[in-house]
């Protein structure tokens, strides 16, 4: 069972909060959700809306195809019509426009009475977030309004709410992180309102004046014994390249998370783009390593953050986690396990200690001897070997699907929930690269087993199949991409696929 | 050894002949020296930030722990050291061009900000490094060698900008004064909270029509008073070549620093 429910409306009409209620009532009945979030640059007015995908079973995407229709003004009714299934039900706030404010309250109370789940689930959730006698009511009117359509049975998972941004947050609290440093930036911000909502007596939040000076002041703390995370999108990630490669000549320890959004420049701001991944392998002039990793879910999140931290810390190099604004701003429902998070700890060395935008030499100072500089360059390029050796104990890539199939599904990031839910009824594995740099090369066997090998990409030049390209030297025909701001879409992605698999 | 020799280098000094900066560096050593011996400040609790330029040269030559960071960055690479470590002395090195230029913002959000540290602005009015271009201070006429080009523009007067972005301690000196430039330092580093101390130094080599303004130099006393401070700012406006100006603490005032105000 799958249900996909459109909540549509002008911002400030409190899309995010039903699509939150609704989710939070499913998952305490046992069900799975995942809530897709469409909306525009803009505070007030216009047009934003939710897909909440529900479920008995795990998911992780949305269809574009929709069963429900929650309509909070005429607009929503009129711009989506033409993706309604044929027997979709449509919930307008015209019955309730009475309730103001709360008719968004009152829409939610009629689709979990047409679901079937008893009013005790969402008037205890709604009492949560307003605990006052108005909106309990709007619920309960919405509620009473309606007649049971689905029968929703009780189950018993325990999947918890979780987006991307606040993974990203937690990885870092589990590193015992000691500072996150960003100015404003969507769909960035997300993690800098996590960590500050979590209001933790070690990990502490500072926005400086610019991404220079982010950057630079996470240099310096580095530098002085704490562990530091910068964030951003694409455009303050540029900003930041020129002390990305100061992190490369002084091998001060340096975490980044890039979060995407469509570029370049301004781009579609709060929309999702895949079109990053050769910044975050680059930036930065001269040659230096980095590690740059992918998680496509939360729990992924989580754990590549505490890695990607680590590696930052033992191996004073540069890390970057790639998200984008799909994972960032996405909910996904889930058992919320994860590995024991390594960490490291750190101190200011105790002995006079200098560290360089030039090159040095042994006592930190600058030098410009021939000698010297090709030594310090072999040196630094070196730990690329050992990073490598380290992320070996790491999953660098992840299979999923019918393993035993000749038909192979490549990606990374984001993409990952659709790409499994689409492929759910098709002959085909999926293959999920996590870590792009050091790059996972014993995948090439995966690939040379295979007899047809598809790869899709949120991005228009099909960045990861160039890496392929140049690290294993496969060429890899099929590409499914989409670069319109959208993140793929399970029932579109499926016909896509099909079209290849035949 | 004596605490002087330890905090030196043996890195060969490459300033050319005659640069004040080499006694801006005796300076800073006689300031550190006194700060070691006195007030029995560690050697290892002073940290040191530099960017790009003839002046930054003097993190090779110091033996402090510290960063030699990128042109204009100086303050930001400060201010995550203190942030970090609040323990540490942290003093910065920056010069006109990369401070006023490239630095800009930083020095402004510097002031507001009030971190418990010291900048030393080495202000020659021109990049020397470079090879003599124009930076926000040089004077207007300043012929900026290789564009075939002089500058049209006047220049900022820093002391001004300082005194609107709430900084709460301003100084100026002079490198060819190696008493006043101790106590204008040592008076900076025991300030609580964020000083500015711009030093006024020639450029022999790519300035020369500013340089030996040193007889219209003359010493202020410690001043706290808001709208003395803004005439005392106003009256060096960097382009002239006959106007006075003042040495000394043109502003101080007492505010809560930025790791007291930080949660």
């Amino acid at each position: 069972m799958r249900l996909n429910i459109l909540i549509g409306g002008s911002a400030g009409q409190g899309i995010n909060k039903i699509s939150q209620i609704i989710s939070e009532v499913l998952t305490s009945y046992g069900y799975y959700t995942f809530n897709y979030r469409d909306y525009q640059s803009l505070i007030r007015g216009g047009h934003n809306f939710n897909i909440l995908c529900i479920s008995n079973q795990k998911i992780q995407s949305n269809d574009e195809k929709i069963d429900f229709l929650i309509a909070l003004d005429k607009n929503t009714l009129n711009l989506h019509k033409n993706k309604l299934k044929e027997k979709a039900i449509i919930l307008e706030s015209d019955k309730f426009l009475e309730l103001k404010k709360d008719m968004n309250l009152a829409l939610a109370g009629s689709l979990i009475k047409i679901l079937g789940i008893p009013e005790s689930y969402l008037i205890k959730e709604i009492k949560k977030h307003f605990n006052n006698i108005n909106s309990i009511n709007a619920a309960k009117q919405g509620y009473t309004y309606q007649k049971e359509k689905y029968n929703l049975k009780r189950l018993n998972n325990k999947p918890k709410i979780i987006s991307g941004s606040r993974a990203i947050a937690i990885g870092a609290k589990n590193s015992e992180l000691d500072f996150y440093f960003a100015y404003p930036m969507t769909p960035a911000t997300g993690v800098t309102n996590e960590i500050c909502l979590m209001n933790d007596k070690k990990l502490k939040f500072f926005q400086p004046e610019n991404e220079i000076a982010v950057a630079n002041i996470a240099l310096g703390a580095s530098f002085a014994g704490k562990k530091v995370m910068i964030g951003s999108s694409g455009g303050g990630i540029d900003l930041m390249g020129e002390a990305i490669s100061m992190q490369g000549i002084s091998e001060i320890p340096l975490t980044v998370y890039l979060a995407s959004r469509p570029g370049p420049a301004t781009g579609v701001p709060t929309y999702t783009s895949q079109s990053d991944l050769n910044l975050a392998l680059n930036i930065g002039h001269g040659e230096f390593t980095r590690i740059v990793a992918a998680p496509g879910d939360p729990i992924q999140a989580i754990e590549l953050t505490n890695q990607l931290i680590y590696l930052a810390e033992k191996y004073n190099s540069l890390s970057i986690i790639l998200s984008d604004k799909h994972l960032a701003e996405s909910e996904y429902s889930i058992n919320l396990n994860y590995k024991i998070p390594l960490v490291i700890s750190k101190k200011y060395s105790n002995k006079i200690i200098k560290k360089s935008s030039y090159e040095t030499n042994q006592l930190g100072n600058s030098t410009e001897n021939q000698n010297q500089v090709t030594k310090n360059i072999n040196q630094r390029l070196s730990k690329e070997k050992d990073i490598e050796n380290q992320v070996k104990n790491f999953k660098t890539y992840e299979i999923y699907g019918k393993k035993s199939s000749k038909n192979l599904i490549i990606g990374w990031g984001s993409t990952k929930g659709a790409i499994i839910d689409a492929i759910e009824d098709i002959d085909a594995k999926f293959l999920q690269i996590l870590y792009l740099n050091p790059f996972p090369e014993s995948i090439k066997k995966e690939l040379q087993n295979s007899k047809k090998i598809i790869i899709i990409e949120n991005n228009a030049t099909s960045q990861l199949r160039e890496l392929i390209k140049q690290k294993i030297q496969i060429n890899i025909e099929n590409r499914i991409l989409k670069y319109d701001g959208r993140p793929f879409f399970t029932d579109e992605l499926n016909k896509k696929i099909k079209e290849i698999i035949k | 050894m004596n605490t002087k020799d330890k905090i030196k280098t043996n890195e060969p000094i490459t300033w050319c002949p005659g640069c004040p900066n080499f006694l801006i560096l005796e300076a800073i050593k006689q300031t550190i020296t006194n700060l070691i011996e006195k007030e029995k400040i560690n050697q290892k609790d002073f940290a040191m930030t530099t960017d790009i330029g003839c002046n930054s040269k003097i993190f090779d030559y110091l033996n402090l722990s510290g960063i030699y960071g990128l042109h204009g960055r100086a303050l930001p690479t400060a201010f995550g050291i203190k942030l970090a470590n609040p323990r540490l002395n942290v003093l910065s090195f920056a010069g006109d061009g990369a401070i006023y230029s490239e630095g800009i913002s930083h020095l402004i959000h510097a002031f507001r900000y009030n971190q418990d540290m010291t900048l030393f602005v080495h202000n020659n009015q021109n990049f020397s490094l470079t090879t003599g271009q124009s930076t926000p201070t040089s004077q207007k006429g300043y012929i900026i060698r290789g564009e075939n080009k002089i500058e049209e523009n006047n220049p900022i007067n820093p002391i001004k900008l300082a005194l609107a972005s709430n900084a709460t301690f301003i100084a100026r000196t002079n490198a060819k004064d190696i008493p006043h430039m101790v106590e204008i330092f040592t008076k900076a580093i025991k300030h609580k909270g964020f000083s500015y101390v711009e030093i006024m130094q020639d450029c022999l080599i790519f300035n020369k029509d500013v340089n030996n303004k040193d007889k219209l130099m003359y010493k202020i006393k410690d001043n706290y008073d808001y709208k003395k401070a803004i005439s005392l700012a106003e009256e060096f406006d960097y382009n002239s070549k006959n106007k006075k100006i003042p040495l000394g603490i043109i502003y101080q005032k007492k505010e809560p620093t930025f790791l007291e105000k930080f949660k």
